[in-house]
């Protein structure tokens, strides 16, 4: 197994004010699988995320990936892990502001030491004529785009997405879901995607629901449906 | 692969143009200006110490009233002494100055020429420059005494007057009024004799290996020469003013700057600790980013360093080569427009370097240092969602809704940007104490000369210089006979020595040394004044005893408290318990009833030791008359200040407002920026520039004048108390320490008009703001 989340619990605050987001998560995802994690806000989708990220703790329970337990790592060695494992790609892009698009996805490229072709990945990602272009003077599925290069070019094994269409309009975003999925089929990327969105999950090869920080539904998607397709 | 976030530094700084440049100025400013006075200040001061044996100067001086003879020479150099003329001349001149005219030297005490030619033949001369300078005189020129016409020939350094103390008793040199020349040899035997001042240099065989051996091989020859020839004055090395005043003066500036950069260097790093606290603030996202894509936390903090001290390394370069050349000669020229040095030569100065370059650097390199990694080790997640505070949330301040809307907005603003308030204000406390200095010192010497003027004793005071044990002394006994230490301590004559003038009215003098002062001893003068005195406004009893209002600012004392006061030389101790204060600022002087000093002293009860009077007594003989004070020398002290300090006010005032400029330039700009979102959803909201500024720059607006006017009272104690210590430790006399409100509108006006220019760009800041920035930001 590639990935295993075992009994992984998480709360907030305290005392009266204790809310408990993830209350045992036990999950298993394969190499090359893409994941949807669906669930409406405040199910503890993105807290998940985070955790399996190495950007958040859980209070309990564990993660191991290729057997290797998370918990056991302490900062420095969760900055390997990131490194070497995970490509994030985030609701609102984050891209560093005075960094051409070009250098946004080589400070991805910079973190590995067998980083994809930037020209190959700007042709591939449609942004090649705007390689020299600055954040502010993108549209926002150009900025996403951008955020995804920079997250695949170091090649991940695992590609983080936190709602990456929620900012995005219905033709932009069906682009940018094309684009995750050409990365899982060309690079065998795995894939944890978390959305709002059910029609997203038709897209994956594994299904999640979450509900008040419990797994209701795990199931494996027989009918998967290409991201071209995909209504909502 | 080079690190490709390297491609932002290029950007950030022409993006943050502003922020880099004024940092940028005031760290080359500081850097250079320090770094200029220290190689300066190394450079002369080598020169000067390398003088004692460049120009063979003197191991101490001493004067005699008339030609030593071969046998009585003789008998002093068999004391294991050198002893070489050094005669000088006084002569007054036309403008008003006096002239200490020497023979050309060629053994001891020998002369740099600065400028020109030394004299060649009778009637030319070569002048100290720096008295030159002082009285717009120059190669070429003439000068005029009553009998005597000289030509300039060259403007000379003497080694033994680095500082132009006429008398080693002063309190300060003068070099307005007084000067050195040199004269050739023939030249000087044309002067005559009437004038003439025997002094003698002497150099010890064998030369002491400190101070404190210097001290006992000093006492030991003055004993030894008044038993062979009767002296008037004795001046070993190390007590001569003109020799080593320069050398310690130099030295505690040193100090002082050195300090200065600390201060500075202390506000610079706290500025940058807010700017690069503000950097990670608005770059939250990007590093939460980057920590989460796998960059290292060391990583970032290399990044997020580089620039700042790439500025700071390279200001330090550019400050130094500043400091060594053109700041360099600015600090020489403060120097020897104070005193007369020769020629000096720059030297590298190390220590300069180290103060200047590495230190800056290397505090700059820790602040950044603590700053990134305290800031760094929040988690990803929470630079993710821009929630970099450590503590949990407090309570809301509550703020009462009857307080205004926009009044409450801004204290929220105040609250928010505290941290930057507070350094703020350390900024305009430190700015405006140096203000305070830069504009006071001179109205506070202006102040302490009409003072002076208002509440002198009197026109002339003459002190008759003939010894105590003349009273004693049996009628044939020799002037020559008299001991030095009689001479120098006591001058007390009996009513023989009268005058005819009706303003004259004669009075005891004695000087005793003061025990209490830690740091330095002063010489107090006790007056015995006589019954119904023109002069001192007291009707002073037998038990009365008065001080001058100087002498109780100076050492704090009060009316009720017992002053213990110390014969000069001697282990014995006067306790006088103090009855009153006078109102006399030109000394630190006892006041008491003539008889009644007379008797603490054991002397005769009509015995008096000087004359007070409005007019000029011109019937007393001359060789009698050991010194006349006048108005002119009790205000020499504030004169040479104001003469040596004057040029440095200005820099000081220039620098005080780069660093008031500096500091709110950067720190309402921050405040700006980081609330850039919220001023643009303003925007978005309806509000107008007008009105926003009203929110960001009205709070910085008036902590700015609060604190102003905070800092004035606040400064004016600070200064006092820096300026009563100061003369506390370093100065004999004393000088009130009081500003004039002309100064504080001065100070209050300059801080606000600075702060105007401030907020103008501050306005066009806001103004430039555009609405999308809270759309493009918005998690």
């Amino acid at each position: 197994m590639f990935l295993e989340i075992r009994n992984i619990q998480k709360s907030f605050g305290s005392g009266d004010c204790l809310v408990e987001v993830l209350k045992g998560i036990d999950l298993q995802i394969n190499r090359g699988e893409f994941c949807v994690l669906l669930g409406p806000s405040g199910s503890g989708k993105s807290t998940l995320l985070n955790i399996i990220g190495g950007i958040d703790r859980a209070d309990s329970g564990d993660i191991l990936i290729n057997e290797e337990k998370m918990a056991d790592m302490n900062d420095k060695r969760l900055s390997v892990y990131r490194r070497k494992h995970l490509g994030y790609i985030f609701q609102m892009y984050n891209l560093i502001p005075n960094l051409t698009v070009r250098e946004n996805i080589e400070v991805g490229a910079y973190l590995s030491s067998r980083p994809l072709d930037t020209d190959d990945l700007l042709h591939t990602l449609g942004l090649f004529e705007h390689r020299n272009k600055l954040p502010n003077q993108l549209s926002g599925g150009q900025q996403q785009r951008t955020a995804i290069g920079r997250a695949i070019v170091k090649n991940p094994d695992i590609l983080l997405c936190d709602e990456p269409t929620g900012a995005l309009d219905y033709h932009t975003s069906k682009e940018i879901l094309h684009m995750i999925e050409s990365i899982n089929q060309t690079y065998g990327t795995t894939i944890i995607m978390v959305t709002h969105n059910d029609a997203i999950g038709h897209m994956a090869d594994r299904i999640i629901r979450l509900r008040d920080g419990m797994i209701r539904e795990n199931m494996l998607n027989t009918q998967k449906l290409s991201a071209h397709v995909l209504e909502w | 692969m080079k690190n490709p976030l390297n491609k932002r530094f290029p950007r950030e700084l022409r993006s943050d143009f502003g922020k880099y440049f004024v940092i940028f100025f005031l760290l080359v400013s500081t850097i250079g200006f320090v770094s200029g006075f220290l190689v300066a200040d190394h450079s002369l001061l080598t020169a000067y110490n390398e003088g004692f044996e460049k120009y063979n100067i003197e191991d101490g001086n001493f004067t005699v009233h008339s030609k030593l003879t071969n046998y009585e020479r003789t008998s002093i150099e068999k004391h294991g002494v050198r002893i070489y003329d050094n005669y000088y001349i006084e002569c007054p001149l036309a403008n008003g100055s006096t002239l200490r005219i020497f023979s050309e030297r060629r053994d001891v005490n020998q002369v740099c020429l600065m400028d020109g030619a030394m004299p060649g033949k009778p009637g030319e001369i070569a002048i100290d420059r720096m008295y030159a300078v002082n009285n717009q005189l120059k190669i070429g020129d003439t000068i005029h005494s009553d009998s005597y016409t000289w030509k300039i020939t060259g403007l000379v350094a003497l080694s033994d007057y680095s500082c132009l103390f006429q008398d080693n008793n002063d309190s300060m040199f003068d070099a307005l009024q007084f000067g050195v020349a040199i004269v050739t040899p023939d030249g000087f035997t044309a002067l005559g004799k009437k004038n003439l001042t025997y002094c003698y240099s002497w150099k010890y065989l064998d030369s002491p290996a400190d101070d404190q051996e210097a001290s006992v091989m000093a006492e030991d020859l003055m004993k030894s020469i008044n038993h062979i020839v009767s002296l008037t004055d004795f001046i070993p090395l190390y007590q001569n003013q003109a020799i080593q005043f320069t050398g310690e003066d130099m030295g505690g500036d040193r100090a002082m700057i050195t300090i200065l950069l600390y201060i500075v260097m202390l506000i610079i790093t706290f500025v940058f600790g807010i700017t690069i606290s503000h950097t990670i603030e608005s770059e939250s996202t990007v590093i939460g980013t980057l920590l989460a894509s796998g960059y290292t936390k060391q990583e970032l903090i290399r990044h997020y360093m580089t620039l700042p001290l790439l500025v700071t390394i390279i200001a330090a370069l550019i400050g130094n080569i500043i400091g060594y050349t053109f700041m360099k000669n600015v600090c020489a020229n403060m120097y020897y427009g104070s005193y007369s040095l020769p020629t000096y030569q720059t030297l590298w100065n190390p220590q300069a370097f180290f103060l200047t370059t590495i230190i800056p650097v290397l505090l700059m390199f820790l602040i950044n240092d603590i700053t990134l990694r305290r800031k760094l080790s929040l988690s990803p997640l929470k630079f993710l969602r821009k929630d970099l505070s450590r503590k949990k949330q407090k309570n809301t301040l509550h703020l009462n809704h009857r307080i205004p809307f926009m009044t409450r907005f801004r204290a929220r603003i105040i609250f928010q940007n505290s941290s930057n308030y507070i350094v703020l204000m350390c900024g305009i406390l430190f700015a405006n104490l140096l203000l305070i200095f830069g504009m006071s010192l001179p109205a506070v010497l202006h102040n302490y000369q009409e003072t002076i003027s208002d509440n002198l004793l009197c026109n002339y005071q003459y002190l008759l210089q003939v010894p105590v044990s003349m009273m004693s002394m049996e009628n044939d006994t020799e002037l020559e006979d008299i001991s030095y230490a009689d001479l120098l301590h006591a001058s007390f004559l009996e009513y023989s020595l009268t005058t005819a003038n009706p303003d004259a009215e004669k009075f005891s003098a004695y000087s005793l040394n003061t025990t209490s002062n830690p740091y330095r001893t002063d010489e107090i003068l006790l007056y015995g004044i006589a019954k119904h005195s023109k002069y001192i406004d007291l009707d002073l009893s037998d038990h009365d005893v008065f001080i001058s209002s100087a002498y109780a600012e100076k050492y704090g004392l009060n009316e009720g408290d017992t002053i213990r006061l110390k014969e000069p030389y001697e282990d014995t101790f006067y306790r006088f318990r103090i009855t009153g204060i006078y109102r006399y600022e030109g000394g630190l002087c006892v006041f008491m009833n003539q008889k009644a000093l007379n008797q603490t002293l054991n002397l005769e009860e009509d015995a008096f030791s000087g004359y007070f009077s409005d007019s000029e007594i011109t019937d007393l003989p001359a060789g009698y008359v050991g010194s006349v004070i006048t108005l002119d020398d009790l205000t020499k002290i504030s004169r040479q200040l104001d003469q040596s300090m004057g040029s440095m006010m200005y820099i000081v005032d220039g620098f005080a407002i780069m660093i008031f400029v500096v500091l709110i330039y950067l720190l309402s700009k921050i405040i700006i920026e980081k609330n850039s979102q919220s001023i643009s959803i303003a925007k978005i909201l309806g509000y107008h520039t007008m009105e926003i500024s009203s929110l960001y720059i009205m709070s910085t607006s008036v902590l700015v004048i609060l604190f102003l006017l905070l800092s004035l009272p606040l400064e004016t104690i600070c200064m006092e108390w820096i300026f009563r210590l100061y003369l506390y430790i370093g100065m004999s006399g004393w000088i009130t320490f009081s500003v004039p409100p002309i100064v504080f509108l001065k100070m209050f006006s300059l801080g606000v008009g600075t702060y105007a220019i401030v907020a103008m760009l501050e306005f066009w800041k806001i103004k430039k703001i555009p609405m999308d920035e809270a759309l493009k930001n918005v998690e």
